[in-house]
């Protein structure tokens, strides 16, 4: 079989030429399109369809599609541009720019110094007199701060990041306390002294991060604390491996990637393009259906340190949260659910969809400013047992 | 070269289907361009879809030894490649007392107790490599299998690379716990395997469950259809088709009725919420369209 096989590119018959260049362009396409194709993959795919019978167009289309998708996300964008290249479609279709970017710029100039009633600060101006200024930022309420204040106060909201809940792995690791026999390292030393293992070496089990994943609210509700919590899990994604970020409102998108960049405000402007209902309703219950639905059953879930960062302003049914929280807590070694509200003193939980999810979650903290951070930062490294209240 | 080849799409579908496994023509393709461009392939889709009974049929329509390596957390080169006999090692040191061991000796072929991947890519009859749930193992592991998949060689620091007579072929599977990195994806084709379509599901019932009543396979598939179009938490793959049929065929019954499904639905859905959302009318419901849909499609 191997022998007989042909180098894909090298020689095409005349009537074949124009393949290869199909091909290649479409190849293009897909890059265009958002997909990662490489010489590597288009090599392949020749390769590939030298070995079938290419006036068979789904053969083609299956060839293609196996040779240049790698992921399940992509192949929404490859059966466009496939329509559009191969089978000549009559429109091409928009591959992308065609995202919505309604808000994108106000991300950035968030932090209101206005506020609307409502949701009132704590005072801390009058009750921390004399705290140095540092420390009285460090309690003001993030809703009310300048954009000046913010700005001095976003590396210290990255460096409260830092910890994480830890869980035992599985690996061993040499270790001079441990207490399991390291066999390949005895065996080698007892070498130089006749089989006897006089010097005995051990390993034991390490721990490693335990996988959190964290999903915030950035309806209008919200609006603002959304900056601060955004950075806040920017820093979060950087701690290391093992860590997934969701925003929603009236939808749930995945912003793990965006947030990979080091930059914060690259980060942010990067989510701002994705995510395409910034400050309108909350689908709080139909969110973490989706979330249970398409990632929880991939066991992203079991084992995690779930992080809910919302005021538990349902718009639609508050019974759906309750039940989607519940399957949620069955999935997860713990749920941390931050309310920014929670920060007044006179919080009561009566918003319905905060109500409803209470019974399922682990810890309630505020996360208002800088200090609850820091008590977050302190729950989330501190989880030891699953559900531990 | 493999000793078992296909020449065409049409004659690995063949094979596969002597091996009861009925692929659709995407995944025909993908492994047929797997064995001929000698590139591992990545198979993701839903828990149920037979990501895994794609391999075992790979491995039978080839006339392939299948072996196969579970991954799971903390899965290591110990329990993946292979490892030292420790305890042969050190009663060797001591038998040779008087005369010397030399390091050489002692980590030899001889005292090597070899693990899948090393047994795959070494072996001189043809393999199937299946690596299961490759989402289960840890980022170091996948580092690892990056390695070995680009060069199909393996290198043990004290004895130096080693590389076999033939590629084995590799399939993985994920079932999306985690993405996996990218460089590992870059060395592998890559198939998403969706539920079948209603035909193809009669079809494979009637393959994997010989004796069914046609009627009664018809109707379960058609059914198991109806389920997947609700909303429900786990939404059953083909792997729960076949065992219900199964339990159905092994009841006797000919024709599907809501008694009959309420007391076997334990074989098909595995989440009690699910159980809650397909009770009473909703199942009497589903079992009427399921019968109907059968009777247009038999």
């Amino acid at each position: 079989m191997r022998s007989s096989r042909r180098h894909g590119l090298s020689p095409p018959a005349p009537s074949e030429g124009g393949f290869v260049r199909h091909v290649v362009t479409f190849g293009r396409i897909l890059r265009e399109a958002g997909l990662e194709v490489g010489p590597a993959r288009i090599s392949d795919a020749l390769t590939g369809l030298d070995r079938l019978d290419i006036r068979n167009r789904d053969d083609v289309y299956w060839a293609l599609r196996t040779t240049l998708v790698s992921r399940p996300e992509d192949l929404e964008s490859f059966d466009r541009a496939f329509a559009a290249w191969f089978l000549r479609s009559p429109s091409r279709p928009p591959y992308r720019g065609a995202l919505p970017v309604d808000k994108p710029a106000r991300l950035s100039e968030r932090t209101r110094t206005d506020r609307s009633g409502g949701v009132d600060g704590r005072g801390d101006e009058v009750t921390e007199v004399g705290w140095s200024l540092h420390e009285v930022l460090r309690r003001k309420d993030f809703a009310a701060m300048t954009p000046e204040e913010f700005a001095r106060l976003s590396r210290a909201i990255a460096e409260v990041a830092a910890a994480r809940p830890v869980r035992r792995s599985r690996r061993l690791r040499p270790h001079s306390r441990g207490r399991r026999l390291d066999l390949r390292r005895l065996a080698r030393r007892s070498l130089a002294r006749g089989g006897d293992p006089i010097e005995r070496t051990f390993r034991r089990r390490i721990h490693v991060p335990r996988k959190l994943v964290v999903l915030c609210d950035v309806s209008g509700s919200m609006e603002a604390y959304t900056r601060a919590l955004l950075l806040f899990l920017h820093a979060v994604v950087g701690s290391g491996r093992g860590v997934e970020v969701f925003v929603f409102g009236t939808r749930l998108f995945r912003l793990t990637e965006e947030f990979r960049t080091r930059d914060p405000e690259q980060a942010l402007a990067a989510a701002a393009k994705r995510v395409v209902d910034w400050a309108s309703g909350t689908r709080i219950g139909a969110s973490l259906k989706v979330f249970n639905d398409t990632w929880g059953r991939r066991a992203l879930t079991r084992g995690a340190v779930v992080v809910i960062v919302s005021d538990g302003w349902e718009r639609e049914d508050p019974a759906l949260v309750a039940r989607e929280m519940a399957r949620l807590q069955r999935a997860a070694y713990a749920i941390v659910w931050v309310n920014p509200l929670k920060g007044n003193p006179e919080y009561q939980p009566l918003a319905e969809g905060m109500r409803a999810a209470l019974p399922h979650v682990d810890r309630f903290v505020a996360g208002h400013n800088l200090v609850s951070l820091e008590e977050l930062a302190g729950v989330l490294a501190g989880i030891e047992r699953r559900h531990a209240a | 070269m493999r000793d078992v080849s296909f020449a065409t799409i049409d004659e690995l579908e063949a094979g596969l289907r002597s091996a009861r496994y009925l692929p659709e023509r995407g995944l025909a393709t993908a492994l047929y361009l797997s064995l001929a461009l000698e590139k591992p392939l990545l198979l993701e889709g839903e828990a149920g879809v037979g990501k895994t009974e794609a391999a075992k049929a790979l491995a039978q329509a080839t006339s392939s030894r299948l072996i196969r390596l579970q991954c799971y957390e903390g899965l290591d080169v110990a329990h993946a490649v292979y490892e030292w006999n420790y305890s042969r090692q050190l009663l060797h040191i001591r038998a040779a007392q008087e005369g010397t061991v030399s390091e050489q000796e002692l980590f030899g072929p001889d005292f090597l107790i070899r693990r899948p991947l090393l047994e795959a890519i070494e072996s001189t009859e043809p393999v199937v490599l299946l690596i299961d749930e490759i989402d289960r193992a840890d980022d170091e592991f996948e580092a690892f299998l990056l390695e070995m998949l680009s060069d199909f060689q393996i290198t043990i620091p004290e004895i130096g690379t080693v590389s076999g007579p033939r590629r084995p072929a590799v399939i993985l599977t994920s079932n999306r716990t985690r993405e996996l990195h990218d460089a590992l994806k870059r060395r592998c084709l890559f198939h998403w395997i969706d539920h079948p379509t209603l035909e193809r599901e009669i079809e494979i019932v009637g393959l994997r469950v010989p004796g069914i009543p046609a009627r009664l396979a018809g109707q379960a598939a058609a059914f198991v259809q109806g389920l997947r179009r609700l909303d429900l938490a786990k939404p059953p793959g083909v792997a729960e088709t076949i065992d219900w049929a199964q339990a159905l065929a092994a009841l006797g019954r000919q024709d599907l009725d809501a008694r009959t499904v309420e007391d076997t639905l334990g074989s098909v859905l595995k989440y009690h919420e699910d159980f809650a959302a397909v009770r009473d009318e909703a199942l009497v419901a589903l079992v009427e369209e399921a019968r109907t849909v059968a009777a247009g499609a038999v």
